[in-house]
């Protein structure tokens, strides 16, 4: 597959004739996609594999603390170690924080990566570097310049049942507006349930009908539009109204028919299971991303509370740490019961970590220069942990890790060419994670 | 269908050994010790006298490592490199790239005593485990001139060395049939005075792989359609383009739906006629003219982004005059909506954006801004003095509004792209780090443009320096402008040199815009013609609008030419050269494809369908509804009423506009405006309260159906006209009546009804 990757020729989509590109209905697959199915092929060829798994993000906007979870430092002065002690895993010498009982239980899926660094400590340009493996905005002009993994993914392998959104986030896009698709196109954008999967009544918006239209309404006019709708497609050379008629089915078959709404329907699990994932949002995120997995969707993004905190750090993190520790704690003990685990990617990452000394504030500050992120599932090795910190947690000590190694990891544990390239605003071939390759030590 | 292959030129005789002074490293310097020998090098005496067989570097080896994909994008030449190996993108840098091969990696790369041993080599050939796998076979050709010169002791490149002059390809035009061939012949020409066949060793792309491909080896094939292709032949940096015409259909075919009245008025057209040309060449039938009531729905759209009152159907219907067309856009022209819709376009382009730290800040200068255009639209201010206004604006945003265009292009890359994009029709992006690949660009024109804007200063505005909100621009007395590549000052130039004086006293912005405006300017009309043209046929004559180069040719050269000098002649009058857009015959065809234009996507033989923009589609639905759409603003609402087409920048919160592509305006591409279908487009249809509200206001279209005393057959007709600009067909009122009267409640089923209109792609598209 290299060999296709460093031939031009080749970023050229293959010849396909007018005919067949509106069989294929071109604006949904995109014409770039018939190169990919060939690249896949390939790619699959070599490795074997078959593109079934999928990925479920933590993201910890803001900046979670390394030093008070994955990467603890108990022999550091009182001011960089915090009040958490560490304690014993499943995995023997692996320690994580008290505030992670949950993990502490599964870890021998759990892989930490403790050498994560990019350099830049503000908060939008890291987002970008996080989500697509590319610098670029600052905090005043910040507009999204390359595609989140997320949309990557969604380009890349799209769903794998049509009737569901390829990339669901949960509850909304965050990382300042980073998780979108920008030239990949708006189909590849996330789908976003819009609502908290913890709430007593939890409807997603764009799936629940507007006040004063019933089921029944929707019937009446999707018939009648079966009779008005009927300009030809074939009309049209560009296939767009092809693809807007199939997004139109797509989208009367998810308001008012039942895979779809079933996927988000939460109160169809039991309610011992909901308990076990924890009746708050990080909890109902992580179950309702299972179900969507479950029904077909790729990649999951459950994008938790804002944690940047800059004061008072540990009051805080009692906030956040409990509740995220039980839900991907739950999260892996149940996809392990399903026979899931090796076909669902679990990551959670934010835009950096936190300083590892205590501010005057009690609080921690942003730190780019060393952090960590966790793996579980989809197949890789669990029980790792990949890189180390300095003894105080400042810099990295060795087996240094950028973002683009981690997302080379996420691609190519999913079955995506690293070769891929996709035309950026510009029209130029632009890598989906340029220099990275994923971490050995995980595959 | 003929095959005319002609066999490529042999390649290099027997390697003649030179010894020339390089720096090896020490090791190799142990095993292979070499002394320069300059007097003997007869080439530095007179480059003449070089001798064809020898081997050289720039000429000779980097073509080579480009035929073989060493340094493309993907591989060693992107801007990383590959596992520590980086060449020159398409090799532009042939000093660095030596450096690369000979110097670096404490030179392990050649392996001079055994030169087939050469990591260089085996690496090529997959000998050694290669990412890239095998590139090169041992003994072919590619691989010979690589060995060769290894062997000749890699001699570098030198000054003196013979380069590339010119490439020449043979035949450089043709007309093919469908699944024909043709063997392309590549000549390089040398700066010593000699040529060499190099058909095997250039590297060809087809713009059109649709309509033509072309190997390796220089041959093309053209597929069973028909269309226009060129072929982009590279060798070395230089490059030549072949242009190919693959007729649709035979001659005799053509054109049963022109009359000869027809013909006759399309030749004496100075516009049409190119058209008619085109069609005749490319043996095309275009579809016959659109319906009235499609065209009056179409112009008012593409016009004034909004859709036709019924008054204004009824009374275009009923209006017997020939020149009713020429009248109708002329009205329209002077309508407002006018101004709206095209300072909405403009504004896109110069990127008047809100987003950012923020809006509340900036909206003030956005909406200064936004009015100053739709002013300046209104009054058909001449192009080239708005663009002139624009470019060379001081003061601050209440004084002077386009100041606020430097409010978002801001750095040296910006004023460089959006320029570029904006205003000259070209994408210099690939010329910041390297040669342009497809086009004779090179750093020096972008730094050279970048140096334009180098005194351009800012002051004032918000407390963070990176923020832009209200700040005053003006002219520094200096401010340099650094080609990173080979450190020089850039004096600011325009394409392709010459400099510009650069005193302290004058702005070089002014003498830019000066040299863009002037009449013989190759860019700056033909990229307003063709962008307005775009504006109207739904594609450029240059496709994309902002990618004019050598390589990437117009698809109709004459009638570009023709829009171009009818602008300028005008003195850059939009609403004239709208004129002339609207009122080709190419706008007013139907889009039902006849047997020979269904595959055609150049010649402008029928008309290609598109969605509703964004804003307009927005508006359109408020319209057609009777119901306003409220758009939040900072402190409240916009007032009631409010066009989405007149929003002041993209920041307002819809998130029916942005499924829906309104763009970012990070970027002076109005390819950002997006109209690919997306499933949150159609969510948005089908289960938004934006929408649904609309259908069920008690002061909407719908409530006033409901509720009026007319028979269901006589609703259905206004809401034909009102929504679709046409009466309803029979079977399409039965279908509608028969759905009304099997319902209970007038007012829900006149919603249902009235959805189900919308939602088509009747409605949805402009055709």
């Amino acid at each position: 597959m290299q060999t296709v990757a460093c031939d031009g020729h080749n970023l050229r989509p293959p010849r396909l004739s007018r005919r067949r590109f509106l069989e294929f209905g071109a604006p949904l697959l995109g014409l770039g996609l018939m190169d990919l199915f060939r690249l896949r092929a390939e790619a699959f060829d070599s490795t074997g594999s078959k593109p079934t798994k999928s990925l479920i993000v933590f993201w910890t906007p803001g900046g979670m603390s390394q030093q008070d979870t994955y990467d603890m430092k108990p022999d550091a002065p009182p001011e960089y170690r915090g009040p958490y002690q560490p304690i014993a895993t499943s995995v023997p010498g692996v320690f994580v924080t008290e505030r992670f009982p949950e993990q502490s239980r599964v870890m021998q899926h759990v892989s930490v990566v403790r050498s994560v660094h990019h350099g830049n400590g503000i908060h939008a340009p890291s987002a970008h570097w996080m989500q697509t493996g590319y610098f670029g905005p600052t905090l005043a002009r910040n507009a999204p310049q390359k595609p989140s993994f997320g949309s990557v993914i969604s380009r890349a392998l799209g769903a794998r049942s049509p009737e569901m959104p390829p990339y669901v986030t949960i509850p909304k896009a965050e990382a300042f507006g980073y998780q979108g698709a920008v030239y990949l196109g708006k189909p590849y954008n996330p789908f976003e349930v819009g609502s908290d999967p913890n709430a007593d009544d939890f409807q997603v918006p764009n799936l629940t009908l507007p006040a004063g239209l019933s089921l029944d309404n929707v019937q009446d006019r999707r018939q009648l539009l079966n009779s008005f709708d009927t300009m030809r497609h074939e009309l049209d050379t560009t296939g767009s109204l092809a693809g807007l008629s199939e997004f139109k089915s797509q989208a009367l078959e998810m308001v008012a028919g039942d895979h779809v709404r079933n996927a988000f329907n939460l109160s169809a699990e039991d309610p011992k299971l909901r308990d076990r994932y924890g009746r708050h949002a990080y909890g109902q995120g992580a179950l309702l991303a299972r179900r969507l997995v479950e029904a077909g969707t790729t990649c999951v993004t459950v994008n938790t509370g804002y944690w940047d905190h800059h004061d008072n750090v540990h009051p805080n993190l009692e906030q956040h740490l409990p509740p995220l520790d039980t839900a991907i704690a739950a999260l892996i003990e149940d996809l392990e019961a399903r026979g899931m685990l090796d076909d669902v990617l679990i990551y959670c990452a934010g835009e950096f970590g936190r300083t590892p000394l205590i501010n005057g504030h009690a609080g921690r500050d942003h730190w780019p220069n060393c952090f960590s992120v966790m793996f579980a599932g989809g197949g890789l090795k669990g029980g790792q942990l990949i890189g180390e910190s300095e003894p105080r947690g400042g810099d990295v000590l060795s087996r240094p890790t950028t973002p683009h190694d981690l997302l080379a990891t996420i691609y190519h544990t999913l079955g995506i060419p690293l070769s891929l390239h996709f035309p950026d605003s510009a029209g130029r071939p632009t890598s989906i994670v340029n220099t990275g390759k994923p971490i050995a030590e995980l595959i | 269908m003929h095959v005319c292959l002609i066999q490529p030129g042999t390649m290099y005789g027997a390697p003649v050994v030179r010894l020339t002074g390089i720096l090896l490293c020490p090791v190799i310097t142990f095993l292979f010790l070499i002394r320069p020998l300059p007097a003997e090098d007869a080439a530095a005496k007179n480059p003449a006298a070089t001798e064809q067989n020898d081997v050289y570097f720039a000429r000779d080896v980097v073509p080579a490592l480009t035929k073989l994909g060493c340094n493309s994008g993907g591989c060693h030449g992107k801007s990383t490199g590959q596992n520590g190996f980086k060449l020159s993108l398409l090799g532009y840098g042939p000093t660095e790239d030596y450096e690369a091969i000979v110097v670096e990696a404490r030179g392990r790369r050649l392996f001079p005593a055994d030169p087939s041993q050469s990591l260089l080599l085996r690496k090529a050939t997959g000998e050694t485990p290669h990412g890239g796998g095998q590139r090169v076979e041992v003994d072919s050709d590619d691989y010979r001139v690589l060995l060769d010169w290894i062997s000749a002791g890699a001699p570098a490149p030198k000054p003196e060395d013979p380069f590339v002059d010119k490439v020449s390809v043979t035949p450089d035009q043709s007309v093919l049939s469908t699944s024909d061939h043709l063997q392309l012949q590549v000549t390089a020409h040398f700066s010593d005075g000699n040529s060499r066949d190099v058909t095997r060793q250039a590297v060809y792309e087809s713009n059109e792989p649709d309509v033509a491909e072309v190997d390796d080896m220089g041959v093309l094939s053209t597929s069973d359609g028909g269309g226009l292709f060129a072929v982009m032949v590279r060798y070395g940096e230089k490059f030549a383009v072949f242009h190919g015409t693959v007729p649709f259909a035979p001659d005799e075919q053509k054109h049963s739906s022109i009359t000869f009245d027809l013909k006759e008025r399309l030749e004496r057209d100075p516009v049409d006629r190119h058209l008619l040309a085109a069609w005749n060449r490319l043996g095309i039938e275009p579809s016959p003219p659109a319906d009235d009531a499609t065209f009056v729905r179409r112009v008012t759209l593409d016009i004034c982004g909004r859709l036709p009152r019924t008054e204004e159907v009824q009374a275009y219907l009923d209006d017997p005059h020939p020149d009713k067309q020429a009248r109708l856009i002329d009205r329209l022209l002077d309508d407002p909506g006018y101004a709206s819709y095209f300072a909405l376009k403009w504004a896109d382009i110069l990127q008047n954006r809100g987003r950012g730290y923020s809006t509340s800040k900036q909206r003030q200068g956005t909406a200064l801004f936004a009015a100053w255009i739709r002013d300046a639209i209104a009054d058909n201010l001449p192009y080239d003095r708005f663009v002139a206004e624009i470019l060379t604006a001081t003061g601050s945003q209440e004084t002077n509004p386009p100041t606020v265009w430097y409010r978002t292009v801001r750095t040296e890359q910006e004023y460089v792209e959006s320029v570029s994009q904006a205003f000259l029709g070209v994408r210099l992006q690939c010329a910041q780090c390297h040669h342009h690949p497809t086009e004779q660009l090179s750093q020096d024109d972008y730094y050279g443009l970048a140096a334009v804007f180098s005194r351009v200063g800012r002051k004032g505005g918000f407390a963070d320096a990176e923020v832009p909100t209200n700040e005053v621009i003006f002219l520094k007395p200096s401010g340099e402008t650094i080609q990173p590549r080979t450190g020089e000052v850039m004096s600011p130039r325009p394409l392709g040199g010459p400099d510009f004086s650069n005193s302290s006293y004058s702005d070089p912005r002014h003498e830019f815009v000066h040299w863009m405006i002037a009449p013989d300017n190759p860019y700056f009309a033909q990229t307003m013609a063709n962008r307005i043209w775009a504006h109207f046929l739904g594609r450029g004559i240059i496709h994309p609008i902002d990618d004019a180069r050598s390589t990437n040719p117009p698809s109709n050269p004459a009638l570009l030419e023709a829009l171009t000098q009818e602008f300028v002649a005008s003195g850059y009058d939009v609403k004239h050269l709208i004129r002339i857009c609207a009122n080709s015959y190419a706008y007013h065809l139907s889009m039902v494809p006849t047997a020979s234009n269904a595959e055609d996507r150049q010649c402008f033989a029928r008309f290609s369908p598109r969605r509703l923009p964004a804003e307009v589609l927005l508006d359109a639905f408020s319209d057609t509804l009777g119901v306003p759409t409220k758009f939040p603003g900072s402190g409240g609402e916009f007032l009631t009423g409010t066009r989405a087409i007149d929003l002041p920048d993209e920041a307002v919160d819809s998130n029916f506009l942005d499924v829906f592509g309104r763009p970012a305006r990070s970027s002076a591409c109005e390819c950002e405006r997006v109209d690919a279908p997306a499933l949150g487009q159609a969510l948005e249809l089908v289960s938004s309260p934006l929408i649904q509200e609309k259908l069920a206001s008690p002061d909407g279209f719908a409530a006033e159906l409901a509720a009026g005393s007319k028979s269901h057959a006589e609703n259905v007709h206004s809401a034909f006209l009102r929504i679709f600009s046409r009466p309803p067909r029979p079977e399409e009122v039965a279908v509608a009546v028969d759905f009304l009267e099997g319902q209970e409640d007038a007012s829900t089923a006149y919603q249902s009804l009235l959805w189900s209109l919308l939602a088509t792609n009747e409605f949805l598209f402009n055709h």
